[in-house]
Order: C-alpha cells, then structure tokens, then sequence
C-alpha cells in the first residue's frame, strides 16, 4: 500500500479547512485551546497524517513535512484570531456592564485632627519659614519660670490664686507659654528664635474664658533686634494666615515682662466699615508683644547690654475663631464630633 | 476709670471730639474701652416759671400748676407736695417728651383733668433719689425755656478709660489731663486751691497732732483742719459728677474728699474732728484683739500687718483702705481733720485682700499716690469744703514726712531709643517728646538727664523712657522689618506626637483636646489599683469647679467622658483620641509629664451602605497595629488580664515594644462604663508615646527574586490556647526557608468543632534566597512543622 504526497497533501488540506469551521463555533477560550491541542497533538489528524510519511518515497517526504508544518501554521493563526474574536465578543459584552455611580463610595476610616492642632501647626510652619523652632516645656511650673524669672512682681495680682490655679508641691499651672522662653534662654545662648506653642491656664470660666486654651508666644534675641522687627515678623504672619496682606498696629501697654510693651491690634479681615468682631473699630486686638524688658535678660544671663529682643503671645482658639468662625470657646474642649467633625 | 469730658477739658484745653481723643489715647496706652453720652436720654423737658397754683377740684393731694415756658402757658397737674410759689422755676416735660428709661410723656386726663406733660422730679429725670418733689432750680441755674439737660448740665461725655496697673497717676481726672496734654502738645491746668482766708482762726496744730509709727508704711501725713461747717447735699453740678464717675453723693464734705480724688488721684479722708479723741491721730500697725467697724458697718479685725489710723482711742480707719464708723462725719458735724497721706501700696495691698474689701481709696493706694500731691489735694478739698459747705479752713497744716520724695533722675543714650524702636529719631525729637510729658531734660554730650515727676513712679530706667518716647512718637510710625538672626535650630521638635496624630486620624478616629485636669471621681472610674502610678493624682490647690480637681493620670478619664458626651447627644458610632500629657507624681517639685495617646471606639464599623456589624475588641487592636505600623515598630501584644482596672478581664492586651511596656488595650469594663454613664460595650487603648523605646532608622533587607510556595494547615484545638502560643511554636526551631506565616481563620461555632475546642486555619509562605524551592521539599519541611504543631498544642489536624 502506498500513498502519494499530493493525496496526503489533499488531507492537510482538507484539515486546514475544517479547522476554522470547527472553531468558530466553540464560545469558550478553554474549550478553543483544547481543540487546537486535539488537531496539534501526537493523536490529531496532523499526526495522524504524519504517520504515514514512511510511506511516501524518500525525495517526497521533505515536501510532506512542509505541507504538515503548513497546516500547523494555519491552526495557530486561526485559533489567535478565535481567541481574538471571543476576546473582542468579550470586551464588548463587558462594556455593557453599568453601575449606579451616585451610590456612595466604599468608606476608608475618615478621621480627623483637631482644628487647633491644625492651626497650631499651620502657624508653626509660617513661623518656621522666618527661621522660629517650635519649643516646648512643662505645663506644671515653677513659681519662678513662671513669674519671677518675667519679672511678674510677687504681689502682682497675676499671681493670686483667684487668677493662677497652683497645685500641690508649691507648683502652678502655668499661665502663659513664656516659662517655655525662659527655659530656652537659660540653656542657650543667643541667638534665639524660637516660638513656644501650648495650653496655659487662668481660672477664667465663662462664657468667653476657657480655664484652659492654647497660646503661641515667639521670642527672637540677638544684637540689634528692634520693634520695628517685631512688626515685620507679625506683618509676615498675618498675611500667610489670612492670606492676605493686614495692617497692623501697636497699642502702648503694659506687660512686666516686655518695655516697650504693646497690644498688638490687626486690621478687621472681614469687614470694610466695622462689624461684630471688631466691634465695629476696623481693629481686631489679636495678642500683646513687646521688647524683652532686661530685668528678664539679666535673670537669664544674658547681657542688655549686648542683646536686645522680642516677644509676643496670641490666643490660638482667637486666631482659630476669627479664621474659621468658631464663636464658643467651650467647643475646642467638649470632644463633641459635631464641632470635630466640621473640620 | 470714668473720665467725664467737662471736667477733663477743665483741666486741659482740648479742641477735638471725643472720639479722637479716644482713639489717640487708646494707641498711647490708655485705652478707651467705652464713651457714654449723658443727657441724650431727655428730650422735650424745658425750664418753665411757675404762675399761679390751684387745687385740683377732685383730689386733694393734687395741685394744678401754670407753667409758662417762655412760648407757651399750659396748666399741669402736679401731685407733689413741694411745688413752689410764682417765679421759682420748675422743669415741665412737654407732651411729646421722652424721659430716662425711653418712658414718653403725653397728655393725660388725671381726675377729670387734662395735663398738658407733668412737672418732673429728680428721679424721674435721672438725675437724683428724690422722686418724691419736682426739682426747684437754684438762682442761677437755667433760664426760661431753655432745654432742662443743657440747663442742668446733663450733657456731657464720659469715657471708660483703663488704666495699666503701672500708671496709678491715671486714676484722677488730672492724670488723664496730662496725658492729654502730652498727645496734643497743650499744658495743664492746675485746679483752683485759693480758700477763702479763714478769719484768724486757731492754727491746726493746736487742735490736732499727728504721730507716724511706721514711716515705711506711711511715708507721708498730712492733716488739714476745717471748722464752721455746715452738713447738707452738694450742689448738683458736683453730685452729676460724682455720679458719673460710679459714686453715690452723700454730702457736702464727703463728696468734696471723693470729687477731689477723682480730680487729682489722691485718696482723702475727712474725720469729725470732734470725734478723733484727743485730736490724735497716731499711724501704726494694729495690736492683737484691736476690732474696727469699717463705713461699710463690718466689724474687722485686722492683723499686724495691716496700717491703722488710731485716736488717743484706739483705730478709727483702716490706713488706705476705708475708714471708721466711730469718727464718721455726720449731720452734725461741724468740724472735719482732714487726711491726705500716703501709704504703702503693698502693705495696702495686701490688706484689701486679706478682707477682701476693695475701695476706690485702696485701688489708688494699690498702685502708689504721688505722696508730692498730697498737699495740693489738701488744699484743693479744704478749699471746696469752705465754698460748699461754708467751712473756714484752720491755718497751718499738720505733715508728717521724714524723707521727703526726691524725683528719679535717669541717663538716657539717645542712641539706645534709636536702637531699639529702629526709627532714626533726632535728639531734639527724643527731647521734645520727653518735655511734653512734663520730663526734665538736660542734655550732656551724647546723653540726656531726664528727672521724672513725682507722679510718674513707673519711670524708674533707660527702657522705661525708651518706651515713653515711643508712645509718643506713636508707634504707627515704626517700620515693619525682618529680624536678620541666624539661629542654627538647637534641636527639633518632638515630631513623634504628631506622627501619632495624623496616624491616629488615618486610621479613622477623631481628634479630641480634653482638659488636663479632671475630677476624682473620673479617675477612680477607671479603677487604677493601689500603688500604680495612675492611681495617685495631683491635687489643684484651688479648683473652680470639681472636674478640675485632679491632674489627670490618663487621657481616658475625660476622653471616655467626651464619648459620654457624643452618646448623650445622639451619636452612635464614636471613635475619638487624643494625644497629650498626663501628670505622674516624681518625688521632685515638678511632676513628669508623659506624652499618652489614648482612643476610644464605640459603635458600629463603617460598612458600605449599611454598617460592617459592632464594633469590637480586634477594631481597636486594629488602630494600634496601624498606629505601630506606621511608626515602622513591631508591637506584641499579650493578654493583660488584670492589668489595668479598666479594661474587662478577658478582652484585655499589654501593649510591648522592644520588651518595654506602653499601655493597654481593650473593653472598657463595665464598671468603668457603668460609673462614667457609658449604657454600651465601648473599646479603648491607652500608650506612653514617651516610654517608646528609641529606633534607629529601618535599614533595607533585599527581597527574594525566587517563587515563595503557599501552604495551609488546618487544625481543631483547645479553645483557651491563644494565637500567639501557636506562633510561639512554629517560631521555636522554625523550617530553613519558612519566610511568613499568619493565622487565616479562628471558629468556635458549636457543630463546626468539638466540645472545647476550635478551629484554626494558618497559612505559610516557604521561600529561599538562591533558588526556586521544589514541592518536595516544601511538603517536607511542611509536614514537619504541622506534625511539630499537632503535638506540641495537642491539636488534631481536620
């Protein structure tokens, strides 16, 4: 029995034709590939035809193997476009798909930082751009960082119990961030340029009073600081945090720690011919400031002589309050999420 | 301080408004906190003769007057009893008038009888206690027709000034005046002291003597003597004054000592000579048992401390403070001594605290009298009290005064005010500001000698004229320049707090800021037991309120309390933290202050349109992982059972990093809960952020490039055997190349396992560094590890 190249050729062929035909039919990938492996495998028609190339005579059989490869060609090209199609069917059916996209998104756990401690960073950082590192110190005191040292008279009514709370161990609460300047002078030498932010305390509960609140004091120290530093610094702050540029104007005062002393006013961000929060002046008192008074300096062992500063303080719940609109001053401190949440 | 304008402008001559003035004498440093107008409140109220008078035909105790105004004649029913004869004049509020108190006056029919407006008393106008008599106007006093608040003077102004604790010499009209007077340029006025001579009568000395103990406590004491005098009411243009200042009139001779105070800041005090015994006065601190009725009719009993005035007696006043009922001036006085002195402000200080009695006497005292104006304020009252009260002022004056005041004298560098305000200021300008504040200059090469007044006693250094020149000059003058240090930051800030704040806030809590202190009762809440550290809180020494007691040992004592709060108000899902200090007792003076942060989470999980079931334990320990997570530590958590009080036994962990212990966290337990008025299961942690163990910064470990193989055991095993003793075991002598492995599931469902035990599904990641591993030597290694595990938990593999 002998078979010829052009008949086993004819069956390749044949092969070839049918393949297509077969699989166009099949809606699966898997259900393609194992029919793609069925015709290529050593039981497919391929190899059923190859079987017999021993048959053929010898100068044939390389023409065989041509016609064999062919075909096997022609199974993977038409099985990548069956994939192809079945993809492309795919992505069609898939682009169909539809959601209600005004459902609300899968929540992440959404929390949220304290509005003064977003303030009391924000103003750090506009502070830290001049050059100013965030201090910080113990909220119990010493009678002397707290008062003697800044000069506070010891019959001063600031430190009477009605105003100062004190706790046992002849310590206080300290009513003021400028123990913070004291303790930083006291270990370094000047230059200084540090801002001292935290809670103080005053046995003040009312109303417009918290017993607790946070404040932000600066102190700049070196030779040749004058009041007219002062003012630029403060100028420089008002306009990073209220994003534009304020006036500002010093008040004379009296502090015991600062000579020249002043309340500091800015300029009312929010109205051009008065309203509630300026009470209807045009200015907003914002916080007290002045140049370092040098009983302080020689408490600290600095010479007046050499160096000359200055310093001011301000309310951060005041600033958070004219900036954000908070109107009670109780709210920082409930922890009620209705008031935390906003922010 | 009240200011009123008419008297100020008295004293100091001033062309501009009110309004100005305030604004200048604000940024100069007495700051106007107020500006009142008098006399605005009455309209339509004239001055009007009396023409006739008639009764009323119904009512007998109602007179009908006719008035005439000048313009028009009307006949007004008048109910009281003092209306006077034709000519006297009357004050006739008008139909149409409007009175104090908005009240509006009309025509009205009273018994019969139209009443064109009414007559008006004292009180009716605001102007006095007398609501009983119309007002009679004194010869003089007004014209006819002409408005009742210009003719009485009730038009004024007058401006609510504060004054700084240092400027003492601001508490008197005459104070302000020069102050004033130094922002516009303009001299003062001194008030009038010309008495009217007495008529030759006895010098003071003869009838008076004074004594002074303690000259540190009293450096000066003057006494005045005035005879002849006759007690009434003050004439209205001074009781309008003193009212407008905050003072009620009495009579003549008290008013005078107080107008004056208010004029010229010295604190007087008149005594009815005749009741001083002896004429005596003797100034010297009190003796135990020594009692002393103030004016106030309160019985005192001072200490050693305290200054008294004394008779041949015993005390008749409290130096500085108030004086005694005993010599009080009364009715039927007729002869006053009358003390201008001057006392130490701290002592005086100290005692209107002690008795807790504040005077306008002791607040001036408080902040030191210029004791060079005592004299002048002497002879100012005394001058009054003869004018008003028909007084004749003894001669002579009794002054005790051992070392007189010598005025402060102070270098100035003119260079130094340059230096300090940066505003290149001439010498002259710096000279001209001083002089206007009454400042003696002399200057000398490169340095002014400026001799401060007496009054000024706040100028004691260079700076304290500094600033003088700087108010002034006005510091809206003052450029606004940056400051050129360089300063090398010392060394940063502590940046793990904040680190900790916005992990906190990522893992989904909220920020809280709860006080720092706290109330007992909080803190034994939360059942720290004996002898832990959180047990033993510090004591406020003087609390307003109970919950301010206590410094607080935990955050959780009001961090639990603010979830309380948000329940109470009808939030459901709570999460809150707060990082802060807390206050532990050191055996030093200052207690430590450790940074904590503490959470608390209650509620419902966040789920995807509905809620992902309750809250539990593993929500919590869920936040502190990440928070560690985060800090790049590796925390281990053990069952911390009994540990701290107020976690539940059985759903507690200790909270360890690098063997250190920083906290606890867990259910609250429900006694906590119940005593802090928490009605639901709530989860809590609590951490010493400064016990965190110091890390060097993460270095990198290279990843393996080969596949990691995957295996599971599952397993039934006693229910009481925790995650962690399985991790034990795998960890003790774990297989070469096992690189990760983690507990998938744990399930108690009864049915789904034994009586006692549960199941556990762990997953093991095998993986080598050099080459890819084969099955059989992971099923190995595997198979060797579950059989180590199935016999060391007595586990039995499902």
């Amino acid at each position: 029995m002998s078979v010829t190249v052009e008949e086993l050729g004819a069956e390749l062929a044949e092969i070839g034709s049918r393949y297509p035909r077969e699989i166009s039919d099949l809606q699966t990938e898997q259900a393609i590939r194992a029919h793609k492996a069925r015709y290529l495998g050593k039981k497919g028609p391929i190899a059923e035809v190859m079987r017999r190339l021993g048959q053929l005579p010898a100068a044939d059989r390389p023409k065989l193997g041509v016609l064999a490869n062919r075909a096997k060609d022609l199974i993977e090209a038409e099985t990548d476009k069956a994939l192809a199609r079945l993809a492309d069917r795919a992505r069609a059916a898939d682009l169909l798909r539809q959601l209600d996209v005004t459902l609300p998104g899968r929540p992440l756990p959404g929390g949220h930082l304290h509005i003064l401690t977003q303030v009391r960073r924000e103003i750090a950082a506009i502070f830290g751009e001049l050059g100013f590192e965030v201090a910080t110190g113990p909220q119990v005191e010493t009678d002397w960082n707290n008062f003697e040292a800044l000069a506070i008279p010891p019959d001063h009514p600031a430190r009477d119990d009605s105003d100062t709370f004190y706790v046992e161990g002849n310590a206080l609460l300290r009513t003021h961030t400028s123990p913070v300047q004291i303790r930083t002078m006291l270990r370094q030498k000047p230059p200084v340029k540090i801002i001292a932010p935290g809670v103080v305390y005053r046995r003040d509960d009312d109303a417009t009073h918290s017993p607790m609140f946070m404040q932000v004091e600066g102190l700049c120290v070196d030779e040749g600081i004058r009041i007219s530093d002062l003012k630029g610094t403060l100028l420089h702050f008002l306009k990073r945090f209220f994003g534009k540029r304020l006036g500002l104007r010093f008040r004379a005062s009296y502090f015991p720690f600062v000579e020249p002393g002043v309340e500091v006013d800015m300029q009312c961000a929010f109205c051009t011919g008065g309203c509630r929060l300026c009470k209807r002046t045009g200015w907003i008192e914002i916080g007290g400031a002045g140049m370092v008074d040098p009983k302080v300096f020689e408490n600290v062992g600095y010479d007046p002589e050499k160096v000359s500063g200055f310093a001011f303080g301000m309310g951060i719940e005041r600033m958070t309050m004219l900036r954000h609109g908070v109107n009670d001053i109780k709210l920082y401190y409930e922890g009620d999420l209705r008031f935390l949440r906003q922010f | 301080m009240k200011i009123v304008w008419s008297w100020l402008r008295e004293l100091v001559d001033i062309d501009e408004a009110p309004e100005r003035v305030a604004d200048r004498m604000t940024l100069a440093g007495f700051e106007v906190e107020g500006i009142d107008r008098l006399g605005d409140d009455i309209a339509g109220v004239v001055v009007a003769e009396v023409v006739s008078a008639r009764p009323h035909p119904r009512a007998d105790k109602l007179t009908l007057v006719t008035v005439d105004d000048g313009g028009a004649r009307a006949e007004v029913v008048c109910g009281a009893p003092n209306v006077p004869p034709p000519g006297q004049r009357v004050l006739w509020a008008r139909p149409g008038a409007r009175l104090p108190g908005g009240r509006e006056i009309g025509r009205r029919e009273i018994h019969g009888v139209a009443s064109p407006g009414m007559l008006c008393s004292e009180a009716e106008l605001g102007i006095g206690p007398d609501a009983d008599g119309i007002v009679v106007l004194a010869p003089g006093e007004g014209r006819v027709g002409e408005d009742a608040a210009e003719a009485l003077g009730l038009r004024d102004v007058v401006l609510d000034v504060s004054v700084s604790a240092n400027r003492g010499d601001g508490l008197g009209h005459l104070g302000i005046a020069r102050e004033v007077g130094a922002l516009y340029g303009r001299k003062v006025r001194l008030p009038d002291t010309s008495a009217p001579p007495g008529d030759a009568d006895d010098d003071v000395a003869s009838l008076a003597s004074v004594v002074v103990d303690d000259p540190v406590a009293c450096p000066r004491y003057t006494a005045r003597g005035i005879v002849g005098l006759r007690i009434g009411p003050s004439p209205r243009w001074l009781r309008r004054r003193l009212e407008a200042v905050g003072v009620r009139p009495l009579s003549n001779v008290v008013d005078v000592t107080n107008y004056v105070m208010f004029e010229l800041g010295q604190p007087l005090h008149a005594f009815d000579l005749d009741r001083v015994a002896e004429g005596r006065i003797v100034v010297r601190r009190a003796r135990a048992g020594e009692r002393l009725t103030t004016l106030d009719g309160q019985e005192r009993e001072p200490i050693a401390d305290d200054l008294l005035i004394c008779d041949a007696r015993g005390p008749v006043a409290l130096a500085g403070v108030m004086g005694g009922l005993l010599s009080e001036v009364e009715a039927g006085t007729t002869r006053v001594l009358l003390e201008a002195a001057a006392f130490d402000p701290r002592m005086v200080r100290r005692t209107s605290r002690r008795l807790g009695l504040v005077s306008e006497s002791s607040l001036r005292f408080e902040r030191g009298v210029d004791e060079a104006g005592a004299v002048f304020a002497s002879a100012r009252a005394a001058k009054l009290m003869a004018e008003l009260a028909g007084g004749r002022v003894l001669r002579g004056l009794v002054d005790v005064h051992p070392k007189p005041l010598r005025p402060t004298v102070i270098e100035l560098r003119p260079k130094r005010v340059r230096d300090i305000l940066g505003v290149p200021l001439e010498t002259a300008a710096i000279v001209a500001d001083l002089e206007v504040l009454g400042l003696g200059v002399d200057e000398a090469q490169d340095l002014l000698v400026v001799t401060c007044p007496t009054w000024r006693k706040d100028l004691e250094r260079e700076i304290d004229l500094v600033e003088e020149v700087g108010r002034v000059h006005g510091y809206e003058a003052i450029p606004g320049t940056l400051p050129m240090t360089q300063a090398a930051p010392e060394r940063g800030a502590d940046e793990l707090p904040e680190k900790v704040r916005d992990l906190c806030a990522a893992a989904g809590l909220g920020e809280a800021i709860c006080y720092a202190f706290t109330s007992p009762a909080r803190l034994a809440a939360l059942r720290f037991p004996q002898g832990h550290v959180a047990a033993r809180a510090i004591a406020v020494t003087n609390p307003m309120r109970e919950d301010q007691a206590v410094m607080r040992t935990s955050l959780l004592a009001n961090l639990l309390d603010a979830l309380r709060h948000n329940l109470a108000h009808g939030e459901t899902d709570v999460r809150l933290f707060e990082v802060g200090s807390v206050f532990l007792p050191s055996g030093r003076m200052l207690p430590d202050e450790p940074t904590f942060v503490a959470g608390v989470l209650c509620g419902e999980r966040t789920g995807w349109l509905k809620p992902d079931g309750p809250i539990d334990f593993y929500d919590a320990k869920g936040v502190v992982e990440r928070l560690f997570a985060g800090l790049g530590r590796d925390a281990e958590f053990v069952p911390a059972r009994s540990e701290d009080g107020f976690l539940h036994p059985g759903l507690a962990a200790a909270v360890r990093v690098a063997d250190v212990h920083l906290g606890v966290v867990g259910e609250v337990h429900p006694e906590t809960r119940e005593r802090l008025d928490i009605d639901r299961a709530c989860f809590a942690f609590e951490l010493n952020l400064s016990r965190l163990p110091a890390a060097e910064p993460p270095t990198f470990r290279a990843f393996g490039r080969f596949p990691a193989v995957l295996r599971d055991v599952s397993f039934f095993v006693d229910e009481a055997t925790p995650a962690s003793r399985v991790a034990e075991v795998v960890r003790a002598d774990s297989p070469a190349n096992l690189v990760r492995f983690r507990v998938l599931e744990d399930y108690r469902e009864k049915g789904r396992v034994p009586p006692g035990k549960k199941g556990m599904l762990w997953s093991f990641t095998y993986q080598a560094d050099d080459r890819t591993l084969t099955d059989e030597e992971v099923d190995a290694a595997h198979e060797a590890l579950v059989a180590k595990l199935l016999a060391e938990l007595r586990a039995e593999r499902r």
